[in-house]
């Protein structure tokens, strides 16, 4: 919202769940009224959520990702906006970028699947990088996008940490129902889940089974 | 499961949904390690050359964190360990060092390094009398790690004295007689579940302490098997403090209580942890619910 959409005289009900975050005293106050603003919905709220994440308040960051992701593409300007320096604001800002799923974050979720120091954001990245949402572009888009997103994924395939490669798993494995329907080979993603099912040192069963289970029902008639 | 070492780097996963800078130990009581900076990667013959000198301990502490982190099979990791197990050094409250920083360290790399490292349970045991509780604690923790079955009876010998006395306020400090949370899950690691050992656990699920009652329900839940203690740990589950909820959430990882899955779900914790107990659910539990659903519901954690 910029200074001049705002209705002169009197307070949207928007506007007065805005005002009761930007004058929470307290973290529970803050959460609380984070939570009613996420709850409300409006696209008013995005830029207010946003900013919520860099408060360093766990729980009303939680509340404001939740928040932006039910505003899906109308969150995302205020997200791509965001401080580059606020890491901790950058990392919640991954996480909502990852559930709404709008192309427009692709870069950063790239960036942040190949790059972030935190376990649970490379996650959610990669999560986010299997399930974009393509149906308003057009077929070469589509394509493009679709390539970049399993690039990506296969690239992280060797990521230190066993929770990163188990969501790439989960992630190939979208992204395979994708491309298969617009009959594309599989074999390069294929080639990736495979090494996700081999008991190697530091690949725990856990990943093995997820990366078994999607290569089952990939192949499956 | 690995989700509980006391390094602070080896804990980076616990950040979760706290937001990726909040690194902080799962449990309290987790010992303030030096502070490391990881700087740039090393090799194994560095990490060794760092453990070998005696200039400088701060070097030492990270090599010895590097050759456990990073499991490494090599010959001269063990008995340079076993070496650096015997230093002794006071607290160096200004460089934030904590006591014994070093032998502390050490006996956790000798915790992830089996089998080579079972030469080393000898040297442990012994630290497991030494009057520093700390590295007492590292060294259960180690021989847990390590399914020392020698280390039976000496943790039964220091737990013995039971809530009262073992696990009892230490006079002036916020710390137990013993390190009762680590000894008990050393027991239930090691997985000797005979009629004493449960005998000298059992008491300390009654402890005033919610962490200590959930490390002592893990290890009977682990030793038995028997539903009640599975009972009591989703329980905890439910408890007012993050800190208590996230243990209980490591400790039915630990044990693979496969019945928890629901409240496990539904627990207020950051997705992290909930995912690490999840896995322990896929890795160390058998029957219902089965893999399929437990993965479903780890694919919605991401």
């Amino acid at each position: 919202m910029t200074p001049t959409d705002l209705p002169p005289a009197e307070q949207t009900p928007t506007e007065q769940l805005v005002e009761a975050v930007r004058l929470a005293d307290s973290s529970q106050a803050l959460l609380l009224a984070t939570r009613e603003l996420a709850a409300s919905g409006d696209p008013g709220a995005a830029q207010v959520l946003v900013e919520v994440l860099g408060f360093n308040n766990p729980g009303a960051a939680v509340a404001a990702v939740d928040g932006l992701i039910r505003l899906r593409g109308a969150a995302v300007e205020a997200l791509l906006r965001l401080d580059a320096q606020n890491y901790g604001a950058r990392a919640w800002a991954v996480r909502a970028l990852a559930g709404i799923g709008d192309v427009r974050g692709l870069e950063l979720l790239e960036e942040a699947l190949g790059s972030d120091v935190a376990a649970s954001v490379r996650r959610a990245a990669a999560k986010g990088l299997g399930s974009l949402e393509l149906h308003h572009l057009s077929t070469a888009e589509q394509e493009r996008i679709l390539q970049r997103c399993l690039q990506a994924l296969l690239a992280a395939r060797g990521d230190g940490e066993w929770v990163v490669r188990y969501a790439v798993a989960v992630a190939l494995e979208t992204l395979a129902e994708r491309l298969q329907s617009r009959g594309h080979s599989l074999q390069a993603l294929l080639d990736g889940l495979d090494i996700l099912t081999q008991p190697a040192e530091g690949n725990p069963p856990v990943v093995q089974l997820r990366a078994r289970l999607a290569v089952e029902r990939i192949q499956r008639p | 499961m690995a989700g509980r070492s006391s390094n602070p780097i080896s804990v980076p996963s616990a950040a979760g949904d706290d937001g990726p800078q909040a690194g902080a130990s799962v449990r309290a009581g987790a010992p303030v390690s030096a502070p490391i900076s990881e700087g740039a990667p090393i090799s194994e013959a560095e990490a060794l050359a760092r453990l070998a000198q005696s200039e400088d301990p701060s070097q030492q502490y990270y090599g010895a964190w590097w050759l456990g982190r990073m499991r490494s099979q090599h010959p001269e990791a063990v008995p340079l360990l076993r070496s650096a197990l015997r230093q002794r050094r006071a607290r160096d409250p200004g460089a934030g060092v904590e006591e014994n920083a070093v032998a502390r360290n050490a006996a956790r790399a000798l915790g992830k390094l089996a089998p080579l490292a079972l030469a080393a349970v000898d040297d442990l045991l012994e630290v497991l009398e030494d009057p520093d509780d700390g590295l007492r604690e590292a060294a259960a923790r180690a021989l847990g790690d390590l399914r020392a079955e020698a280390a039976v009876q000496p943790i039964c010998r220091r737990l013995a004295s039971g809530p009262q006395g073992a696990g009892a306020l230490r006079p002036g400090t916020p710390r137990l007689m013993e390190p009762c949370e680590a000894l008990l899950e050393a027991l239930g690691e090691i997985g000797q579940g005979a009629e004493p050992v449960l005998a000298v656990v059992e008491p300390f699920v009654h402890h005033e302490r919610p962490l200590i009652r959930s490390a002592a329900a893990r290890a009977l839940l682990q030793l038995s098997g028997e539903q009640r203690w599975g009972t009591l740990l989703v329980e905890l589950l439910e408890h007012p403090q993050l800190q208590v909820r996230r243990a209980a959430l490591m400790d039915l990882g630990a044990a693979g209580w496969r019945p928890a899955l629901e409240p496990i779900r539904r627990t207020l914790a950051e997705n992290s942890l909930k995912l690490m107990a999840l896995r322990g659910l896929v890795e160390r539990g058998t029957g219902e619910p089965a893999e399929p659903l437990l993965l479903a519901c780890m694919d919605e954690l991401l």
